[in-house]
């Protein structure tokens, strides 16, 4: 069932990026909101 | 009065220290999984999508349960910090069914070929996406904070009743009708190298969840102590 | 229990009648369902789809779609007054005034499908005939259980700003158990299944109506506290 697997590497990659960013991203914003003086 | 900014900021300061320990773990979790971790047979790469989604899933419900048992407690004690806990896992909820749902159809695509199944689970993370954002409305739309709190308590008790119903009618609906063979990527024997890389997961997106909770909480307290609702 | 019966069906009561002096919405609703109606007909690809296989889902999203738009001037008429504050002011059950709403709301919804169905029927040509009760028993355990967690919304978000789309937005995971279900049901009538496939299914419809109607009875108290 093996499709493409350069294909499925790309999907892989653009998963684990997705999910630095998001979780990355809430926790620079709850950092900027902690430490807004 | 000074007792309760210290404890805010207490809180913001540890918030911040655990989110920080849990983002170095998340590094550390996807060196492993990409790396140290064997490829499945049938799935091939994308399966190792389920240790960022998996834990994500856990993260979501867990806080969802949170938000359900912190708004009974409100409506039972009326004390608003019940209200601020229940807001803040709410928000952190919302992220982590934003990441299920991103990671979701990415996972989807390569393997069944499609970027969405109407399948109990995709379906589910949908609901619980919408039960999220409906909260996170509500609360913007309501400035009164007594009546915020209440409105929003009423809504995570019957958003915690829903669950349930969805998933059974859902699961139900899937079962009668014909589908093809989807290998469950959760089977119950899953190989020692391949269940430490989720067990750590499971365990850094629970150590972000308190984080980022608490941080949140943090700045929340805070805001109301120096007189504006941050709501 | 009497005394709560009573306040209940008087604030029925007089939510209705004032409802049908102003039919307007009433009519707007049926409308609506016609519009629904008419627009999937055409829009369906005769060839590819057939009328059996649509006819379930749509007469569903007629029904919900129809509901909401009730829904959304069940509590209109209050705001618009400053009614609530008087009713409120009134020494009775909150969860009887609940009830109330509950039971105008339900009227009313239903009032809006018993037109809708012939027109149904007529658009789709289906045949009711021996599943007419199965259908009525499905729409009524179905549209319980959205209007009941509709009513309450519909009392939170009408003190918001954007009243018209935040009871969508909250109501929509609450429409899927009963939709779904009432889908399945009404799937499975037209095609002649036997009733022994289907009890699961109102099994479950009549389940969540139970337990959202008492919820919401429990719990619509807190939302008219001060």
């Amino acid at each position: 069932m093996q499709v493409d697997p350069a294909a499925n590497a790309g999907y892989l990659i653009a998963a684990y990026v997705v999910t630095a960013l998001i979780l990355g991203g809430y926790a620079l914003v709850l950092f900027r909101r902690a430490n807004r003086r | 009065m000074t007792a309760d900014s210290t404890g805010a900021r207490r809180l913001i300061r540890w918030g911040q220290i655990l989110t920080g320990v849990g983002l170095v773990g998340l590094a550390l979790v996807f060196v492993l999984a990409l790396r140290y971790t064997p490829v499945e047979r049938f799935q091939g790469l994308p399966q190792k999508i389920f240790y960022v989604h998996v834990p994500a899933a856990w993260s979501a419900l867990l806080s969802f349960s949170l938000v359900g048992i912190s708004s009974i407690l409100y409506l039972w004690l009326r004390d608003p910090r019940l209200d601020r806990f229940a807001d803040s896992c709410a928000a952190v909820g919302l992220v982590f069914s934003l990441v299920m749902l991103t990671t979701g159809p990415l996972w989807a695509r390569p393997v069944w070929n499609t970027w969405w199944t109407w399948d109990a689970r995709l379906t589910f993370t949908l609901i619980l996406f919408f039960l999220f954002l409906g909260y996170r409305a509500l609360r913007g739309a309501l400035q009164d904070p007594g009546e915020r709190a209440r409105f929003s308590a009423v809504l995570g008790i019957l958003g915690m009743v829903l669950v349930p119903f969805v998933h059974l009618t859902v699961y139900l609906f899937r079962t009668l009708h014909p589908q093809p063979i989807v290998l469950k990527p959760s089977a119950p024997s899953l190989p020692w190298e391949m269940l430490r890389t989720l067990l750590l997961s499971l365990g850094v997106y629970t150590v972000l969840l308190i984080g980022f909770v608490m941080t949140r909480y943090g700045v929340n307290a805070r805001a109301s102590l120096e007189g504006s609702d941050a709501g | 229990m009497l005394e709560f019966l009573r306040v209940a069906l008087t604030v029925a009561w007089k939510d209705l009648r004032v409802e049908h002096r102003s039919k307007t919405a009433l009519v707007s609703a049926i409308a609506f369902a016609a519009l629904v109606l008419v627009i999937f007909n055409f829009a369906r690809d005769a060839a590819a789809v057939s009328r059996e296989m649509l006819a379930p889902s749509v007469l569903w999203i007629t029904f919900s779609f129809s509901g909401v738009i009730a829904l959304n001037r069940s509590f209109a008429l209050e705001k618009e007054n400053a009614a609530l504050d008087g009713l409120l002011l009134a020494p009775v059950s909150r969860s009887a005034l609940y009830l109330g709403k509950f039971l105008a709301n339900l009227a009313f919804v239903f009032t809006v499908e018993a037109v809708a169905l012939p027109l149904f029927v007529l658009f789709f040509g289906v045949d009711l005939s021996g599943i007419l009760p199965g259908m009525i028993l499905t729409a009524i355990l179905a549209t319980t259980g959205f209007v009941a967690v509709g009513t309450v919304f519909a009392a939170m978000t009408v003190r918001t700003r954007f009243a018209e789309l935040m009871l969508p937005l909250l109501v929509l995971p609450f429409l899927l158990p009963p939709v779904i279900g009432a889908v399945q049901v009404t799937a499975r009538l037209l095609a002649g299944r036997p009733v022994s496939e289907i009890a699961g299914w109102l099994r479950i419809l009549a389940f969540y109506d139970l337990v959202f109607v008492t919820l919401c009875l429990l719990l619509f108290p807190a939302l008219m506290d001060e």
